[in-house]
């Protein structure tokens, strides 16, 4: 038994000034620019990861990102501005996402790993479109559900509240669905990954992170009351945007602070090791207290710099996160490596996932 | 190892065993030979496809017989060769590597940034908001309304018979101030009589019973009332909605992945707050409104004069949009005191 760990080699410094000319560019291009820097951005983290003496690549062509993102921003403005226009068009943008999200979905997933080498094969994914279709409908079907009962209904009556019950419910379920897709159908060189499932997990983990949520909340409903307490009776209405903004932060903040770090950590170790490749597993040493930790030195010195701890704080969180993920294997990784081959690029219809890349965070 | 001799990890591509070789950079080729000394690949350097130099991580060269080449920077070693090979590097790596230029680049990036929040966002929110489809502006205003109605508004407690009179010497002064701007007036109460009128997109104005009362004279409430007329000539509250998904996408763009962003502005918050040139040109049109139905403009000045003496004793926390801009009170004042005068 062997077991690598995943190394990260980025320093905030170095990043910090790649992220500087990145924004000024983008700034001065009007966002246009935004896809190259997502490129440089993503192959220095990727050829700063480490795995047993090799690092990672990263291809993607800011084009085809390009591209993905102006598709990406017409949607995003259409779910946003559809209902303010009118009930149709708004009904209209969601059977369009629903129709359209399935296979955007798994193109995106072709790009991100298609375009991920390391030791000089690729990464890919394994892109059939019916199932696309079975696994993401329902998903984004519940998801929709709350915004599709609020425009049918006159007012935010029962049905609604029943409806978002029942889709706050299935996040855990939704989630994991997404997860055991992504990881399930993920493919390095001619070997495909598998996911073992870990439903049970997720509704754990979930059934925690609410009570933190809520713990969160109260914490930042609190805070927002008394200082509220102290600047004098609130009477009048509705006060000033900025100051609504600061309260909404105050509340979200401890949210993000507290209940992220849990499930983020949590989740991610109920992800590793529930994937195989071959007889190669994963885990990872993540803890929720340790990331906590980061994720609040970050917050606090990204709001003391103005935002200019932001680099920093990404390649703290990345080191992090990175350097937790261990690798077994009864071999080790280079006999296994040598034994892997790669495979025609047109095998799985990579070419044509080249057309756009979409970035989802999911 | 000589000067243009660098050991390097060799992947062919097509399995992923990581052979040991020596890249030789020679001339203007890259020569990768394997230990015995044999040589594997030959290409031009001008062939090659080469990663961007990172401080820590190893360039990737990708060869066009699709071979990998990882190679470890040592140190600038590498940089070096290649520059004596007339491997040219971009501008924009050759600015990300110089601390100086960064800064320099920082500032640059600062002071394009405040620009675009002061002067680009709402010269663009201007532009959209002209050619904004008025159906689209009074269907938002409308939606504000039944948000605002759902959880802040009430109705209103003056009669019927009172409201109609005031809205229709309103409508009268407005045809003869301003013909041509579409409003639409709407009386409301706070339970805790908040004093307070405003503008919604569309040309919704509301004025709420706590104002009318404070200000107690129907001169200043049609005073206030030309403010607000005055909003919804300018489209201040569309402009100012438009605004605020600007700097949305502003804050995305430094901070974000601006997936989301948009999605993420509230749309109530950005209405509540005029800049203080919104207000100035509100406050000359009230006047304006005012002169050329020859009432006087001392109440209104006076609903202003009040409104401070309530702020001194109440702190500004909880000001109406009305007066919302506090720097610029003292000055809006002395701004309509002038107008007393001529």
């Amino acid at each position: 038994m062997t077991t690598a760990p995943l190394v990260f080699t980025g320093r905030g410094g170095e990043y910090f000034r790649i992220w500087v000319v990145n924004l000024l560019l983008t700034v001065i291009t009007a966002g246009l620019y935004s896809a190259w820097t997502k490129v440089r951005k993503a192959k220095y983290f990727a050829q700063n990861t480490r795995l047993d003496g090799h690092v990672f690549g990263y291809h993607g062509n800011p084009k085809a990102i390009l591209r993905g993102r102006i598709i990406a921003l017409v949607l995003l403005g259409a779910y946003t501005w559809g209902f303010q226009f009118s009930r149709v068009a708004g009904l209209v943008t969601l059977m369009v996402l629903c129709a359209a999200g399935p296979w955007l979905f798994m193109r995106s997933q072709q790009f991100k790993l298609g375009n991920t080498s390391f030791r000089g094969l690729r990464f890919g994914f394994d892109a059939r479109v019916g199932e696309a279709y079975r696994i993401m409908l329902p998903i984004l079907v519940l998801w929709f559900a709350p915004a599709v009962v609020t425009a049918l209904t006159a007012d935010e009556g029962w049905q609604l509240g029943l409806v978002g019950l029942l889709t706050t419910l299935a996040i855990p379920w939704m989630h994991h669905r997404l997860k055991a897709y992504q990881h399930g159908r993920a493919v390095y060189g001619d070997r495909s990954f598998a996911f073992l499932g870990a439903r049970r997990k997720f509704y754990g983990v979930y059934l925690k992170g609410a009570g933190l949520v809520v713990l969160a909340v109260l914490l930042g409903t609190t805070v927002a009351f008394v200082i509220a307490w102290f600047r004098g009776p609130a009477s009048q209405f509705p006060g000033t945007g900025f100051e609504a903004a600061i309260y909404g932060g105050i509340i979200v903040l401890p949210v993000y602070v507290f209940a992220w770090p849990f499930l983020a950590a949590r989740l991610q170790q109920a992800v590793w090791t529930s994937t195989r490749l071959g007889d190669v597993r994963f885990r990872t040493e993540i803890k929720a207290r340790a990331l906590f930790k980061i994720v609040f030195k970050s917050v606090m010195l990204t709001l003391l710099t103005c935002g200019l701890y932001w680099p920093f704080a990404a390649v703290a969180l990345a080191r992090y996160r990175i350097e937790c993920v261990r690798v077994d294997s009864e071999l080790p990784l280079t006999a296994i490596a040598a034994d892997l081959h790669g495979r025609p690029v047109a095998a799985l219809g990579e070419g044509a996932a080249d057309t756009f890349g979409l970035d989802l965070g999911l | 190892m000589r000067a243009n001799e660098f050991r390097a990890w060799f992947f062919s591509g097509r399995d992923g065993e990581a052979a040991a070789v020596v890249m030789r950079v020679d001339g203007e080729r890259v020569v990768v030979e394997a230990t015995d000394g044999t040589v594997r690949e030959s290409e031009p350097l001008t062939t090659v496809m080469m990663s961007e130099p990172f401080d820590h991580a190893p360039r990737l060269i990708t060869l066009r017989s699709g071979g990998t080449l990882e190679v470890e920077e040592e140190g600038g070693r590498l940089a070096r060769a290649l520059a004596r090979a007339g491997v040219a590097v971009s501008p924009i790596v050759q600015l990300r590597r110089w601390w100086p230029a960064v800064l320099v680049a920082l500032a640059g990036l600062i002071a394009l940034v405040s620009l675009a929040y002061l002067k680009g966002l709402p010269l663009a929110a201007h532009w959209v908001a002209d050619r904004l489809p008025a159906g689209i502006e009074g269907r938002l205003g409308d939606q504000m309304l039944v948000a605002l109605d759902r959880h802040y508004l009430g109705p209103s407690q003056f009669d019927a018979e009172w409201r109609e009179r005031l809205a229709r010497r309103f409508a009268d002064a407005a045809t003869k101030a301003a013909p041509g701007v579409p409003y639409r007036l709407e009386f409301r109460a706070t339970s805790e009589e908040s004093i307070n009128a405003f503008a919604l997109p569309g040309g919704v104005v509301i004025v709420l019973d706590g104002l009318v009362r404070f200000a107690g004279d129907e001169a200043a409430v049609l005073g206030v009332l030309g403010h607000e007329l005055g909003h919804v000539a300018y489209r201040h509250s569309t402009r100012q909605v438009l605004q605020s998904v600007g700097v949305g996408m502003l804050a995305g763009m430094l901070w974000g992945d601006f997936s989301g962003t948009a999605a993420s502005v509230p749309l109530v918050l950005g209405v509540l707050k005029y800049s203080r040139g919104f207000e100035r040109e509100a406050d000359d049109f009230a006047i304006a409104f005012l002169r050329a139905n020859e009432i006087s403009i001392e109440p209104f000045y006076d609903v202003l004069v009040r409104l401070v003496e309530r702020e001194g004793q109440r702190g500004i926390a909880t000001l109406p949009d009305f007066i919302s801009t506090h720097p610029s009170l003292a000055e809006r004042i002395e701004h309509v005191f002038k107008a007393l005068d001529e």
